[in-house]
């Protein structure tokens, strides 16, 4: 009982964290610094670089040769200074306890269930009634708390190494524990207002880590923007989907009169199922925007800008978790409306899956493939949770969610570990995947945990992707009898085994490696790229365990929703749609390997460049679609027209009526405060005239008209 | 047999005059005695309505008679200040020609 009352200890130790790193360590370290400050920040023999010097000013205003205009990254500094250390060793050590507490909290409800009368486990109240910042916790905040906070956990451990020599160490800290501290403001809420709250605390800390390296200029030749536009863009685009968010909690109080999820889970069996369902619609949008799909999906890409380690927190469990833990959480309110608000939802999910799948086919960036396929991913949870009915609930979602949180971690954290080893080894950022290869054996650690998330993004047998995905496409036909979706999403499958593996093999194989070219073979950049540092590779060792063992947790669906079947694993491996998932799988898996393990990478090119046909697919994916070049032009020609015509409007039409008023008032006075002559005699003229005027109107009055 | 009608009439002269004078007099002086005119006009217009309209209860035809003195009393006050003022302001601007000081117009 004390056990889970206490647990709004978890939401707040983060946000702790963060309070005492902005106001004290960091403060400690300002007031303690030496007060030359040159002598402090510049490049030591272990990671200077030539062009270190020019990064390294913090201001911006290089002192140093610049030499490499490329390298505009993050200032580096020699050694962290004491109040870094210890903001880092701080946020592990708040966040670790916090992780802790939400495992024994979770083990706890394993074998106890919550009780009921323990909600709501944190109350402050403004004095209005319905409109309390609550916090609650049930079985789906749990599994969202653990995912978080270990998430969170792994994420700073690593950032550790990341971010080892970076000037805005101790900064980084408190925004990843402001992240991760509003993401458990959505998990743990009790009403639409907190949920909101925290919704747009989570924006507003993606922002500031996407936009960490201020002072990185935009790589145009790579499609890439500067780290500060793309956190604006972040920020701009989902709140665009906030919008719509908004707007349907309004119509959900309008016709209910609460927040609260549990009182509208009863409330809105009243209301008109058609309104329910534009209502929830709406609440969608707010999830589109966060979860990057379809419509809205164009700011997650370019958010790779940010420092990796954010990467991985933001797509495996804060930002794009918070759409699809909404929906799961507003799931009894999706089901009371029209079916029309699952199909919306079932159908964007599944769009955006191929869609995305489709691009990252074609892309060479090595993050921006992850990017793709956490939106194909989500895309996948999204028709999990639109498809899964009133007897599995959010199940199904919420377990792809839970098992990609892991695997898709491992994966950004080991991309981040190879940009960190390639950084060290060529004095320059390389993302490119056409620039690796063969680094299998030289970071054996990273390639083969990334080879675990890799099979179990890939629905490879036995391990966690494979559970939670394929439940979820063999769903689309037993649950919604949609084969369009089921097609659609099987097809996604064998996409994502694709360019999954051909990931792997770009970065860590190729042809003349061992295994049939899985490991090793030529590396085409340059220098000679080492395993990172430990404190980088404990926590992809520790996210691959879970990897490979999320999907054992069988009794998941039940675990969420009392009602639902567990998994029964002699049904998964006799069922026919388990059969077909595989071989999908498998195909793309031998795809890829067919390709990029067998054939040469140049080779490669040539042929897709010297066919017409190739050549144009290939163009249209590595550009995305033109999507992101036609929301540019619309904007720039559809909503900056617009906005001339507003700005004229607003100049011509409502200044000059204003500024008319204000001149005629201004002539009037200047020519009417003549009258006020000083002299008193002329007053006294005016004064017994008027009253003269007033006695003649009076006599008047009284004489004709009571008369 | 004097009525009600000859106190009003020769108020209302009076006021006249009184008016005339504060209006177009350029001596300060004079303009004073205007005034001081027009609130005797009022005064002979309050006691000729207290006397003509005498009927009970006692104090109720009395209030326009306790006007007039404290009108009186009021007229001598303002008297005072208002000599003093002209005291002050032809020790300052050496005029007591009200057209010539108009220090507050616009």
């Amino acid at each position: 009982m004390a056990l889970y009352q206490y647990s709004w200890l978890i939401l707040f130790a983060p946000l702790c964290a963060f309070f005492v790193i902005v106001f004290g360590t960091r403060m400690w370290d300002i007031f303690s610094r030496p007060r030359a400050g040159a002598a402090s920040v510049h490049g030591d023999a272990s990671t200077a670089h030539a062009s270190d010097a020019h990064g390294a000013t913090g201001e911006g205003h290089g002192e140093g040769p610049v030499q490499d205009q490329e390298y505009d990254d993050d200032p580096t500094v020699p050694s962290l200074t004491m109040g870094a250390r210890v903001s880092g060793y701080l946020a592990i050590l708040i966040m670790g306890l916090a992780c802790i507490y939400s495992w024994v909290i979770f083990a706890n409800t394993l074998v106890t269930p919550i009780p009921a009368n323990i909600n709501p486990i944190f109350t402050y109240s403004w004095g209005v009634p319905g409109f309390d910042i609550a916090f609650h916790l049930d079985n789906l905040t749990v599994v969202m708390m653990v995912v978080v906070t270990t998430v969170s956990l792994l994420v700073q451990f690593y950032s550790q190494g990341y971010m080892g020599n970076s000037a805005g160490y101790a900064r980084f800290f408190a925004y990843l524990s402001l992240f991760a501290f509003s993401m458990l403001v959505i998990t743990f809420a009790q009403n639409f207002l907190v949920m909101f709250i925290g919704w747009e605390l989570v924006g507003l800390s993606s922002y500031l880590l996407i936009g960490f390296w201020i002072n990185k200029r935009a790589k145009p030749e790579e499609l890439r923007p500067s780290p500060a536009s793309a956190a604006l863009q972040a920020m701009v685009t989902t709140r665009i989907g906030d919008v719509g968010f908004i707007i349907g909690i309004m119509i959900l109080f309008a016709s209910t009169g609460t927040f609260d999820f549990t009182q509208l889970a009863s409330r809105v069996q009243g209301m008109d199922k058609a309104v329910l369902a534009i209502a929830m619609i709406l609440v969608f949008c707010g999830a589109i925007g966060k979860s990057a799909q379809f419509p809205l999906h164009v700011w997650l890409p370019p958010a790779m800008e940010g420092p990796t380690p954010v990467s991985a927190l933001i797509h495996a469990a804060t930002m794009v978790a918070a759409g699809v833990y909404m929906v799961a959480r507003t799931f009894p309110l999706f089901l009371a409306a029209d079916p029309a608000a699952f199909a919306v939802v079932a159908w964007i999910g599944a769009f955006t899956a191929l869609f995305a799948a489709s691009i990252a086919l074609a892309q060479s960036d090595f993050k921006r493939v992850l990017a793709y396929s956490t939106i194909s991913q989500l895309g996948y949870m999204f028709v999990g949770l639109g498809v899964a009915g009133p007897t599995l609930g959010p199940g199904p979602g919420m377990f792809h969610l839970f098992t990609h949180a892991f695997f898709k971690a491992l994966l950004f954290l080991g991309a981040g570990s190879v940009l960190y080893a390639l950084h060290h080894a060529t004095h320059k950022e390389v993302q490119d995947m056409r620039l690796m290869g063969g680094l299998g054996p030289k970071m054996p650690i990273t390639a083969i945990t990334w080879l675990i998330a890799t099979l179990s993004i890939s629905g490879f047998p036995f391990f966690a992707g494979f559970y939670s995905k394929d439940s979820i496409i063999e769903l689309t036909l037993t649950e919604a009898h949609n084969w369009p979706l089921y097609i659609i999403t099987l097809f996604t499958a064998g996409l994502t085994a694709f360019y999954m593996l051909r990931a792997f093999i770009l970065a860590f194989g190729g042809k003349g490696g061992k295994v049939f070219g899985l490991w090793g073979g030529t590396y085409r950049g340059v220098g000679n790229p080492k395993e990172s540092p430990w404190t980088m590779t404990v926590p992809l060792i520790l996210l691959a365990i879970p990897s490979l063992l999320a999907g054992y947790w069988l009794n998941f669906y039940t675990y969420l929703s009392p009602k639902a079947p567990g998994i029964n694993l002699a049904d998964v491996f006799t069922s026919p749609f388990t059969l077909v998932g595989v071989i999908v799988a498998f195909i793309g898996l031998g795809w890829a390997y067919f390709l990029y393990g067998n054939v040469e990478l140049a080779k490669l090119n040539a042929i897709v460049q010297g066919n017409a046909f190739l050549r144009t697919v290939h163009r249209i994916l590595y550009h995305r679609y033109y999507i992101e070049e036609f929301y540019d032009l619309l904007i720039r020609y559809v909503v900056l027209g617009l906005s001339h015509l507003e700005q004229a409007f607003d100049a011509y039409v409502v200044d000059g009526i204003v500024n008319g008023i204000a001149s005629l008032i201004t002539t009037f006075g200047r020519d009417v405060r003549r009258v006020e002559t000083g002299r008193v005699q002329a007053y006294m003229v005016a004064f017994f005239g008027g009253v003269a005027v007033l006695a003649v109107i009076v006599i008047a009055l009284v004489t004709f008209v009571r008369g | 047999m004097l009525t009600l009608n000859h106190f009003l009439v020769l108020g209302a002269i009076l006021f006249c005059i009184g008016l005339y004078g504060a209006i177009s007099k350029h001596n300060a002086i004079a303009v004073l005695m205007g005034i001081e005119i027009m609130l005797n006009a009022v005064n002979i217009t309050m006691v000729g309505f207290s006397f003509f309209n005498q009927v009970k209860p006692f104090s109720t035809y009395l209030t326009g008679q306790i006007f007039a003195i404290f009108i009186i009393t009021v007229a001598a006050a303002e008297a005072a200040v208002a000599l003093a003022m002209i005291i002050a302001i032809y020790r300052k601007r050496d005029t007591v020609d009200v057209s010539e000081i108009d220090m507050m117009k616009y």
